[in-house]
């Protein structure tokens, strides 16, 4: 057994191919994980919008429960009738105004009635979380218009809806309560609300619609939480502020850290002496690669803001009340990750400084090129692709980190977009929201949590399909610049 | 609906004999109505950036304040940064900061500081009541707890005498299979109002336990409350999820526990609640910024305080609301 086991081991090595399952293993295992977290991402994240059926259910203690299915467990250490475990469901049932939770746990052996009514409404509204139950009266200035919730009458209240969100707009009403069109929603249980038709975004009866109705309802849900600011203290509405800030920050990042990683890379390989000093020098570089991101978020706050910032304030502000630079803001973030993200340009840019061939570099100079002029037009040229791989590298690793940020100015709300109409069009002294930052926020800080899980899913998935976006469109240019060069080796 | 109002209301006077020695009884019966609505200012055209600095518990209640101020005034930004209440009063000297939402009252030592800086103290303005809540998974049958049982959970120092560590649920009284079952205990990390409000009321000031799971904020305690079954965590009753159950609690052995509701609260009957608070930075003698006036108006209107209810926490008594809003002329 042994011998035939070392035997067989021997042939293999033999064949000069020891460990192929091992590494293909790795790699197999790898691209398991990471399609597993991808999955993840896509089915918490984009199941959120699909508009779920609504089901109502009556328990032995006289409860009436209606609502989104929305997770089942077994209850622990219990048996049922049958030595099967029991289980239980958890049901979305909104109104947290009216019934304290919007959600509900349900014992299913408790369970004595279920039915989907057909005229069970999802109401999504401007403040408050949705209002679940079916349409009982829509009124206008008081006076019943429409009563019950089928037919006509829906109309009814959808135009009126539609009519109550034109004006908000067109005046920006603010208090809502005091507008004039309500409707009467009866909820599971008996309960009755009346919600001011202006607060209301959207009407669904997900239990009467068929399968393109339901697309359309998904695809306007998907829009708003790309296209729209947040609602609800984050917890609802969109993301768009957060994607700004995430793209504007990498945009502006790039646009520091390429020039000055290029620049110092070239000091570095072309005109420094290469010695022991510049050999702890690209060691120190190396180096500052693997400093954890919260220390040059320190390092962010105590000299760009503290130092830099505070300056520009006394100089070009002074007298006000207020900090401008000497806060927390885009353009300090920006420069703090492009200080985390130097080390990788340099690197590879050097490399690609080193791969550009001798017989080039010095048939330049054989022409009569002075120094400058061969770099110029010789190996930057020929080195771009490899700056370019730097950038995307330094634009991964940016876009993801969030440590620093949080020193240098990211926040949970910041309703002052980054660019408007006013001068200087961009705002880099004002403070942003980030997509990471939006995840941690939303995941741990938001006191509904359990209806703002699926929002932290989505927005992890934005920001992945975002890094990749950026990614690709730097690798598409690279791949051009490259067939470029080709083109010109004859 | 109106119910809980009237109820409220009525609480509301009880808890003024309670509480606020000062203030004339019958005054404030006469005052009990209701709170004004917000009136926006004819004529006053405000624009800017307001910025908060603070309290994590009070991020979404900042943030539902400024989202309902924005529908007033919607050219003045308001910026909400939150990262514990220890950040509200460097902000405040600073002068990155127009408010300072805290969980707790300022210690003297952060006061001193601002009045050495400055000249001046903070301004100290409270917005509404908290109940911070014991919390446990929902398949925990745990009816209630003492204070003391809680300062053993968290405290090592256990200044409120129980005689034992406690470690396990069967140690609180619970039996079967939870007998055994070891307890997991959530908390704050040190920033946070939270976690000193806590440690200076349920655990008599004294130190936590080095095994309390320090949470990044207020409802990754309750999420890992929901996720292991021998959890226990606290945090403000807002962030209550049906996952968890708030434990009525007791202030001593043997005494009635209560649950962590308004009325408990106003009574003060629930040992746990507290205010929460704005600070401001305003010079003796000076009026307040009229952006920064109007906002908080907005927090003591009839507008601002049902946020309160809707951010899960307890508005304040009407005659406090007034008396807090009369600081801001």
């Amino acid at each position: 057994m042994v011998a035939s086991l070392t035997s067989a081991r021997a042939a293999r090595t033999r064949k000069g191919e020891p460990w192929v399952y091992v590494t293909s293993g790795a790699l197999a295992l790898m691209l398991a994980l990471l399609l597993g977290v991808i999955l993840l991402l896509l089915v918490k994240g984009l199941g959120f919008f699909w508009p779920g059926e609504l089901v109502q259910v009556a328990t032995q203690d006289g409860r009436t429960i209606l609502g989104q299915e929305w997770h089942a467990e077994d209850v622990p250490e219990s048996a049922g009738a049958d030595g099967a475990p029991r289980t239980r469901t958890q049901y979305r049932v909104g109104n947290r105004k009216e019934f304290g939770a919007d959600f509900v746990w349900v014992d299913d052996d408790a369970v004595v009635s279920r039915e989907i009514p057909r005229d069970a409404l999802f109401v999504e509204r401007l403040t408050d979380t949705p209002t679940i139950g079916t349409l009982k009266e829509t009124r206008h200035d008081g006076a019943l218009v429409a009563a019950g919730g089928a037919g006509q009458a829906y109309e009814t209240y959808l135009r009126l809806v539609e009519e109550a969100r034109d004006e908000r707009l067109g005046a920006r009403a603010p208090a809502l309560e005091e507008a004039s069109r309500t409707a009467v929603f009866a909820l599971a249980g008996g309960q009755e609300v009346e919600i001011p038709l202006a607060a209301v975004v959207r009407t669904v009866r997900p239990n009467d619609i068929g399968l393109f109705d339901k697309t359309r309802v998904y695809a306007a849900r998907l829009w708003e939480f790309l296209a729209a600011p947040p609602r609800e203290s984050n917890t609802a509405g969109g993301i768009l502020p957060a994607l700004l800030g995430t793209v504007l920050m990498v945009l502006l990042m790039t646009l520091a850290v390429v020039p000055l990683g290029v620049v110092g890379a070239l000091y570095l390989n072309e005109y420094a002496r290469q010695g022991p000093l510049v050999r702890l020098v690209r060691l120190a570089v190396s180096n500052l690669a693997g400093v954890p991101s919260i220390v040059f978020g320190m390092f962010g706050l105590a000299f760009f803001i503290h130092v830099v910032g505070d300056g520009i304030d006394r100089v070009f502000f002074p007298g006000r009340a207020a900090a401008t630079f000497g806060t927390g803001g885009l353009l300090w973030a920006a420069l703090t990750l492009a200080l985390l993200t130097v080390p990788v340009v340099i690197v590879s840019t050097e490399e690609a400084l080193r791969a550009t061939p001798r017989a080039q570099r010095e048939g330049s100079l054989a022409l009569g090129a002075t120094r400058w002029q061969m770099l110029q037009s010789i190996v930057l040229p020929s080195a771009l692709p490899g700056i370019l791989t730097g950038m995307i590298l330094a634009i991964a690793r940016g876009a993801g980190e969030v440590a620093p940020l949080m020193l240098t100015g990211v926040m949970k709300l910041a309703p002052s977009p980054l660019i408007d109409g006013t001068p200087p069009f961009f705002h880099l002294e004002r403070k942003f929201m980030h997509l990471g930052f939006h995840i941690y926020d939303v995941g741990f800080q938001s006191p509904n949590v359990e209806a703002s899980k699926p929002m932290v899913y989505a927005t992890a998935l934005l920001l992945l399909v975002l890094v990749v976006v950026l990614n690709l469109s730097a690798i598409l240019y690279r791949n051009r610049v490259r067939r470029r060069l080709q083109g010109a080796l004859f | 609906m109106k119910r809980t109002h009237e109820r409220t209301a009525v609480a509301a006077v009880l808890f003024l004999g309670a509480l606020a020695q000062g203030a004339r009884p019958q005054q404030a019966e006469a005052e009990k109505a209701e709170l004004p609505k917000y009136e926006k200012v004819a004529g006053l055209e405000l624009r800017g950036t307001l910025d908060s600095v603070g309290s994590d518990t009070m991020n979404n209640l900042m943030t539902y304040w400024a989202e309902g101020f924005a529908s007033y005034y919607p050219e003045v930004k308001v910026q909400v940064e939150g990262k514990g209440s220890s950040t509200a009063p460097p902000a405040l000297i600073e002068g990155t900061a127009h408010f300072g939402p805290m969980s707790r009252a300022m210690k003297a030592s952060e006061i001193d500081e601002f009045e050495q800086a400055l000249g001046y103290k903070p301004t100290c303005l409270r917005t509404c009541l908290d109940a911070l809540a014991v919390f446990v998974n929902k398949d925990n049958p745990i009816e209630s707890l003492s204070l003391e049982q809680v300062d053993a959970v968290f405290s090592k120092t256990r200044n409120r005498g129980f005689p034992e560590d406690v470690t396990t649920w069967g140690q609180l009284g619970l039996t079967g299979a939870w007998a055994s079952q070891p307890i997991s205990a959530f908390g704050r990390n040190s920033a946070s109002g939270t976690y000193g409000f806590f440690k200076e009321t349920a655990l008599a000031k004294g130190d936590y336990k080095d095994t309390v799971k320090e949470q990044p904020g207020s409802s990754a305690v309750v999420q890992g409350v929901a996720e292991s079954r021998g959890g226990i965590g606290y945090s403000g009753i807002g962030y209550r999820t049906s996952d968890v159950r708030a434990v009525p609690l007791s202030t001593a052995k043997g005494k009635e526990a209560f649950a962590a509701d308004i009325e408990n609260v106003l009574n003060e009957d629930y040992p746990l609640g507290r205010y929460l608070y704005i600070y401001v930075n305003r010079a003796p003698g000076k009026a307040l910024d009229p952006m920064v006036r109007e906002f908080l108006k907005f927090v003591y209107s009839r507008e601002g305080q049902q946020v309160v209810e809707k951010a899960g926490y307890l508005p304040l008594p009407v005659d406090v609301c007034r008396a807090e809003r009369e600081l801001l002329d």
